[in-house]
């Protein structure tokens, strides 16, 4: 599957456990608007980690990164160029 | 029958349900179009600083600085950052002037703290693979720690000791604002100093929590465009109106149940407890529900102030409590009743834990990083805050008598850890089950942890035990 689908199913996840079905956008923020709380962003963390690899005690970690569909695809390229 | 069936009353129908939920006591005027564009104006802006500067007098004591300060901000907004800034060195030096026993002196010590604080912004932006580079905050909180001691350790009524304990006190007002900063040094974006500085104890106001976190969240939630400007400063302006009604409410809460019903104060009930005279079981629930219910509503309206204010400075913040009682879980309360502590806890304690320990061992990772966030960082931060007890007592008196507050932190995080373990589903069906049951569970435990809450350190945590004994009339 396309990773950038995978993410989006994993938001909808996060989403759907708060019982929240507004639809969203590639550049819909999701933490920076409270949207998902920190601890579903520890969740995603976690799902980044485990299915692409990344290693936020090496790269750096800031919310701002994984705050939209269109943020963690840009932190993914950059991670792939550096690795 | 079936005439009584169909003949639904107007406010029972669908329409009349939804038009009930969808009531708001200070309607949405940010999703008005009309509003929004009249906003825009030159005209619209002098209304609403007018409007927000009305509900200031009634709320704060500075406000017609404050205003002031928004005005300027309001009408220049591509200055916006560096006016951030000069109000926040304004609010920090000039306002409190004459409430300094000795302006000199204590601007000399601020001054000292914040070069200190440029310094460690600036070595760590400069030599990032440095030792100190990699780990910043870990350093600062680490030497911020060792000067604690080293400070505990001078004799006392020297002038050292003295001027040691006046830099310590300075620096510890401003040690998370510093963090902040710290954290931002590698971001790609990353503010100068001189705007950091904006974000050190911002003319908005904050307490020791830097509420709307640091520059580089400002940066995030700064408006870039009128119409973001306007729609925040109508949310500004609905938030301190919402503060406002909050405020009232807790007065005429607190009269009823103190003037009127006689509910004993919390330190009443624990003071009688303490001295073998405890009062009813009933008395003692009473002065812990009406103490829980009241700092609730107190905290919200103080804080949606600070966060009106600095929406109304351009800087579309989320709020510091929302909706706490609606909490279903103890993670989610925590998160709501005091957002901006706990992200400084995530920040500063949660994260770097978490993405570097135990990363093989989930349960272990997630429990870990909870107790240094919820247990260690939030000990930490109130130990640290309450320096005057250290200056007084001693180092390991003032520890000693922390045992109360210790014992509170290890509770939470262990009921966060709990929370968090258990597997995360949706909400089952139906509002009992669904949001009110596990709502009353949620706030029963907290209002239950709320009387270990105590940072004043008066009597050792038997006595609070033997307080909560007394609440279920049991004899300690």
């Amino acid at each position: 599957m396309d990773r950038m689908v995978e993410v989006r199913e994993f938001f909808k996840g996060l989403l759907a456990i708060r019982h929240d079905r507004q639809p969203f956008t590639d550049s819909t923020s999701f933490f920076l608007s409270g949207r998902l709380s920190s601890v579903d962003a520890v969740e995603l963390v976690v799902f980044l980690e485990e299915k692409y690899g990344i290693d936020f005690a090496e790269v750096g970690f800031d919310q701002s990164q994984i705050d939209s569909v269109e943020a963690i695809a840009s932190l993914l390229s950059t991670v792939k160029a550096i690795g | 029958m079936s005439a009584t069936l169909t003949t639904v009353p107007a406010e029972l129908s669908p329409k009349g349900i939804a038009r009930l939920t969808n009531f708001r006591l200070i309607p949405r005027v940010d999703t008005y179009p009309a509003v929004v564009a009249f906003a825009q104006t030159a005209i619209g802006k002098l209304v609403l600083l007018v409007l927000f500067g009305l509900g200031l007098a009634y709320a704060s004591t500075d406000w017609l600085i404050l205003t002031l300060c928004l005005a300027l901000i309001t009408f220049l907004p591509a200055q916006r950052r560096i006016l951030v800034t000069i109000s926040a060195l304004l609010f920090a030096v000039i306002v409190p002037w004459k409430f300094f026993k000795q302006p000199f002196y204590s601007v000399a010590l601020m001054v000292l703290v914040l070069t200190l604080a440029a310094l460690l912004f600036w070595c760590a932006t400069l030599w990032p693979r440095s030792w100190y580079g990699k780990r910043p905050v870990f350093v600062f909180l680490s030497s911020f720690s060792l000067l604690i001691v080293i400070a505990s350790y001078i004799p006392q009524g020297t002038r050292a000791h003295q001027l040691v304990w006046d830099f310590t006190s300075s620096l510890s007002v401003y040690i998370w604002f510093i963090c902040y900063s710290l954290l931002d040094r590698s971001s790609p974006s990353r503010d100068p100093f001189s705007l950091q500085l904006g974000s050190y104890r911002p003319f908005w106001g904050s307490t020791n929590t830097p509420f709307a976190k640091g520059a580089a969240y400002l940066r995030r939630i700064e408006a870039h465009n009128p119409e973001q400007l306007a729609v925040t400063q109508l949310k500004g302006v609905k938030l301190l109106a919402w503060s406002i009604v909050l405020s009232l409410f807790a007065q005429a809460f607190n009269y009823c149940a103190y003037g009127y019903l006689h509910v004993p104060q919390f330190y009443q009930a624990l003071y009688l407890s303490a001295n073998r005279t405890p009062l009813p079981w009933y008395h003692c629930w009473a002065s812990i529900l009406a103490g829980f219910f009241g700092s609730i509503v107190t905290f919200s309206a103080f804080g949606h102030r600070i966060i009106a204010c600095c929406r109304m400075a351009g800087f579309n913040a989320l709020r510091n409590t929302y909706r706490p009682l609606s909490s279903r879980t103890i993670a989610e309360f925590f998160n709501r009743y005091y957002f901006y502590f706990k992200e400084l806890l995530v920040d500063v304690f949660f994260y770097p834990f978490f993405l570097r320990y135990f990363k093989k061992h989930h349960k272990l990772r997630l429990v870990g990083a909870i107790f240094a966030a919820a247990c260690f960082g939030n000990a930490f931060y109130h130990f640290v805050r309450d320096l005057g007890f250290i200056q007084t007592f001693g180092l390991r008196e003032a520890l000693i008598s922390y045992q109360v507050y210790l014992f509170y932190c290890f509770l939470l995080a262990a009921a966060i850890s709990v929370s968090q373990l258990r597997h995360r589903k949706p909400a089952p069906s139906g509002f009992i089950r669904g949001q009110l049951w596990p709502s009353f569970l949620v706030l029963l435990f907290f209002c239950l942890l709320d009387v270990f809450g105590s940072t004043e350190r008066n009597y050792p945590l038997s006595e609070y035990f033997r307080f909560i004994g007394h609440l279920f009339n049991l004899s300690l």
